[in-house]
C-alpha cells in the first residue's frame, strides 16, 4: 500500500516536471530495459570488452619488455612478422590439426557414453560418477597422468602393447607418436563432457517416442538416426562450441605432456602465445599471435551459430 | 482386421501382481473398452498387447497368431497413446509417411493413402507443419491419422482423449465413433470415464484391481451390473448405495421405510429372506411423488441442472441422490415424498458386493 501511494506521489510530481531524477522511479519499458542491463554491460566491457580492445591495441605496438624501449607504434609490422615465421605456422596447423581430431573423436566417444550411460541401469550413479571424474579431473594433471602412461619403460602403454607381443614405442621421441598420445588424452578428457551434454540431450527425448517408432516398425539403428540424432542436433552443436572453442586453445596437455617437443612438432598456438609474452616478454608479437586466436574463435562460434540459424 | 484374446493373461513386477488372470474374447470389427480406476492395470494391458510390456504368463493372440515373443512392429497393430507421441522434427505428413516408409511401402502408394486419411480427419491444411505449431485437437488427429494410414490389425488407443478440454473431447469422441464406423477395424480403447465407454464400446470391459469385474454392453453393464462396484462406477451420477435386510417380500432400510420387492427381484424371495443387502437405486430411477412406491426422507441440498434438478436426501441413515424433474425444487429440511420404481433396484449381497439373483 505505502509503496502504491509513494509511486502515485512521484508520478503526480514528474507530469508536473519538477524533478528531473523522478523519470528513473517511473521509468518507461525502455529505459528499464537499459537500467537493468547497465550492470551487466558494464561488467562485461570491464572483463571482456577493455581487455580486447587493449589486446588489438597491443599487437599493432613494438612493445617487448627484455628491450627496454619504450613502446612505439608498429603498425602492421607484428602481422608481417607473423606470416613469414615458420613456427607460427606450424603452431597454427598443431592447433588445426588437435581441433579436427579430438573434436570428432570426443564427439564420437562422448555420444558411445551418453547412449550406454543412458541404458537402464538399476544404479545409475556409479555410471554418472564415472562420467563426472574424468571431466572434473584437471587439464594438466590429465597431462600428467597420461604422460605417464605412455612412457617408454614405465608407461601402461606400452607394458600392454608388450604383453600382446607388439614393440612399444618411444612415444615422445617422435613428433607423430607424441601428437597422437597428445591427441588421444585429450579426446579421453573431453569426450566425457561430451558424453554428459549429450546424456542431458537424450533425457530430453520421451521414452513415448520410441515406442511410438517401435509400433510403427522402426528398428533400432534406424531409431537412433530417425528419432534420437535430429532431437539430439541442439545438444550437438552447443557441445561443439564449448568443445571446438577449447580445442583451439589447447594449451595445459601438450604443455605437460611434451613442453611442445620434440621441437616445436606438437607445440599449440596457445603454447607459443605463452612462450611469446610469459618467457620472451614480447607483449607486441604475442599479442598479435593472440589477436589471430581469438579471431579463430570467433569464426567457428560464427559458423556454427549459423548452423543453428539455419535449423530453426 | 482381427480378432483378439486373451487368455489368463498376467503381468508381475517383481512380487506385485498388476495384471491377474485376465480372460478376453474380442471379436473382429468391435470396439471394446476397458474401464476401471486409476491404477487398475488397463494401459498395462494395453501395453502387454501392444508388445511394449512383457507379458508374465498366459497368453495373447491377434487373428490365429500367439504374438506373446513377438516385438511390437510385428504384431501389425497401431496405437494411438496418451501424450501422443509424435515426431517433433517431423511434419504431420512424414509423422504419418514414416511406418509406411519403414515398411518399403512406395512413396507412389503413401500420399494417396495420407490423402484419404487426412481427408477423413480434416487435416489436409497442415500436413506441412510440425506438431508444435498444431493445438491439442489437431495434435489428437493426427495421431489418429498416423494409426489409420498403416491399415493394421486393431487399433489400439490408451485414454486419447484426456489431454482435451471437455468440448473437445465430445467431439473427438463422436469422430472416433464415426470413425470406427467407416473403417470397421477392431478397436481397444482404454479409459477410466465411464461416459466413453458408454458412448462409444459395443463391449464394456471393467477392470478392478487387475482382474476383471464385468464384460458386457453398454445396456447390460448399466441395467444389471455385475457388483456394487461396477454399478458405483457405471452411469452418472452415481448409483445411490443403501444397506437393507429383506423381510416378508421387502427389502427394509435401517430407518425403517422399505421397498416391495419386485419383478425379477420377486421371483425368489424366501431364497433371500433374512439376507443382509446393499441396495442400489440410480439417481434416474426416483419418480415423482404419487408414482411407483413411496418413499419419504429430509432434504439436505438441491442442485438445478437446469435439464433435471438433483435432491440429495436422507433416508434413515443414508444419502441418497434423486435426479427429477427440473421443475421440482424442494426447500433443504423439507420432508420429501418421492416415489420409486421397485422393478429397478439393484441388490448386492452385503458381504462380496456381487449381485443377488
Ligand atoms: N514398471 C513398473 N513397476 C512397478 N509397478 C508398475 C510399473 N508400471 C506400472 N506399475 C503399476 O501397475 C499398476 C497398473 O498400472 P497401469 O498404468 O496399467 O494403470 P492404469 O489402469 O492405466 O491407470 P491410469 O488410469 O492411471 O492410467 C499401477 O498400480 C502401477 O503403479
Ligand atoms: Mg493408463
Amino acid at each position: 500500500m505505502a509503496m502504491a501511494s509513494e509511486t502515485t506521489l512521484v508520478t503526480t510530481r514528474n507530469e508536473s516536471g519538477t524533478k528531473w531524477w523522478t523519470r528513473f522511479l517511473d521509468p518507461s519499458e525502455g529505459t528499464l530495459a537499459v537500467l537493468l542491463l547497465m550492470p551487466a554491460a558494464l561488467l562485461l566491457t570491464l572483463i571482456i570488452v577493455y581487455p580486447v580492445c587493449r589486446l588489438i591495441w597491443t599487437s599493432f605496438q613494438n612493445l617487448s619488455l627484455t628491450s627496454g624501449v619504450p613502446a612505439t607504434f608498429a603498425g602492421l609490422e607484428n602481422y608481417t612478422l607473423m606470416l613469414e615465421d615458420p613456427v607460427f605456422w606450424e603452431t597454427t596447423w598443431n592447433t588445426v590439426l588437435i581441433t579436427l581430431i579430438t573434436v570428432p573423436g570426443a564427439l564420437l566417444i562422448g555420444m558411445a557414453l551418453a547412449l550406454m550411460a543412458n541404458l537402464p541401469f538399476n544404479v545409475k550413479w556409479p555410471v554418472r560418477l564415472s562420467l563426472l571424474i574424468p571431466w572434473a579431473l584437471p587439464l594438466s594433471f590429465a597431462g600428467l597422468i597420461f604422460a605417464w602412461f605412455f612412457h617408454s619403460e614405465y608407461g601402461v602403454v606400452n607394458d600392454v602393447l608388450r604383453r600382446l607381443g607388439i614393440e612399444g614405442v618411444i612415444w615422445f621421441n617422435s613428433a607423430n607418436w607424441a601428437f597422437a598420445a597428445i591427441c588421444l588424452t585429450i579426446i579421453w578428457k573431453t569426450s566425457s563432457f561430451m558424453a554428459l551434454i549429450i546424456l542431458a540431450g537424450l533425457q530430453t527425448i520421451p521414452r513415448s517416442l520410441y515406442e511410438a517408432a517401435d509400433v510403427d516398425g522402426a528398428g533400432r539403428l534406424r531409431q537412433f538416426f530417425e528419432i534420437t540424432l535430429p532431437l539430439l542436433k541442439p545438444a550437438i552443436v552447443v557441445a561443439l562450441i564449448f568443445r571446438t572453442i577449447t580445442a583451439l586453445q589447447t594449451f595445459d596437455i601438450p604443455f605437460t605432456m611434451t613442453r611442445g617437443g620434440p621441437g616445436t612438432s606438437t607445440a599449440t598456438l596457445a603454447m607459443y602465445i605463452h612462450q611469446n609474452t610469459v618467457d620472451f616478454l614480447d607483449l607486441g608479437y604475442g599479442s598479435a599471435l593472440a589477436v589471430v586466436m581469438f579471431a579463430l574463435s570467433m569464426g567457428v562460434t560464427a559458423i556454427y551459430l549459423r548452423m543453428i540459424r539455419a535449423k530453426g | 482386421m482381427s480378432s483378439v484374446s486373451f487368455r489368463k493373461l498376467e503381468k508381475n513386477y517383481g512380487a506385485l501382481r498388476i495384471v491377474k488372470g485376465i480372460n478376453l474374447e474380442i471379436a473382429d470389427r468391435e470396439f471394446v473398452v476397458l474401464v476401471g480406476p486409476s491404477g487398475c492395470g488397463k494401459s498395462t494391458t494395453l501395453r502387454m498387447l501392444a508388445g511394449l510390456e512383457s507379458i508374465s504368463g498366459g497368453e495373447i493372440r491377434i487373428g490365429e497368431r500367439v504374438v506373446n515373443k513377438l516385438p511390437p512392429r510385428e504384431r501389425d497393430i497401431a496405437m494411438v497413446f496418451q501424450d501422443y507421441a509424435l515426431y517433433p522434427h517431423k511434419t504431420v505428413y512424414e509423422n504419418m509417411a514414416f511406418s509406411l516408409k519403414v515398411r518399403g511401402i512406395p512413396s507412389a502408394e503413401i500420399k494417396p493413402r495420407i490423402t484419404q486419411a487426412s481427408e477423413m480427419l480434416g487435416i489436409t491444411q497442415l500436413l506441412e507443419r510440425k506438431p508444435s505449431q498444431l493445438s491439442g485437437g489437431q495434435r489428437q488427429r493426427v495421431a489418429m491419422g498416423r494409426a489409420i494410414v498403416r491399415r493394421p490389425q486393431v487399433f489400439l488407443f490408451d485414454e486419447p482423449l484426456s489431454n482435451l478440454d471437455a468440448k473437445l473431447r465430445g467431439q473427438v469422441r463422436t469422430e472416433i465413433k464415426r470413425l470406427h464406423q467407416a473403417i470397421g477395424t477392431t478397436i481397444i480403447y482404454v479409459t477410466h470415464d465411464q461416459v466413453e465407454a458408454m458412448t462409444l464400446a459395443d463391449r464394456i470391459v471393467i477392470l478392478k484391481g487387475g482382474e476383471i469385474e464385468q464384460v458386457g454392453t453398454p445396456d447390460e453393464v448399466y441395467n444389471s451390473p455385475a457388483s456394487v462396484f461396477v454399478g458405483g462406477f457405471i452411469g452418472s451420477p452415481a448409483m445411490n448405495f443403501a444397506k437393507g435386510t429383506i423381510r416378508g417380500g421387502q427389502v427394509m432400510f435401517d430407518g425403517g421405510a422399505g421397498i416391495p420387492l419386485q419383478g425379477h427381484l420377486a421371483l425368489k424371495p424366501g431364497g433371500l429372506e433374512g439376507r443382509d443387502v446393499i441396495v442400489g437405486i440410480r439417481p434416474e430411477h426416483f419418480m415423482p411423488a404419487g408414482e411407483g412406491h413411496a418413499l419419504s426422507g429430509q432434504v439436505q441440498v438441491v442442485e438445478p441442472l437446469g435439464s433435471d434438478t438433483l435432491i440429495h436426501f436422507a433416508l434413515g441413515s443414508s444419502m441418497l441422490t434423486a435426479r427429477v424433474a427440473p421443475e421440482m425444487r424442494p426447500s433443504p429440511g423439507e420432508t420429501l415424498s418421492i416415489g420409486v420404481d421397485p422393478s429397478r433396484i439393484h441388490l448386492f449381497d452385503a458381504a462380496t458386493e456381487k449381485a443377488l439373483v
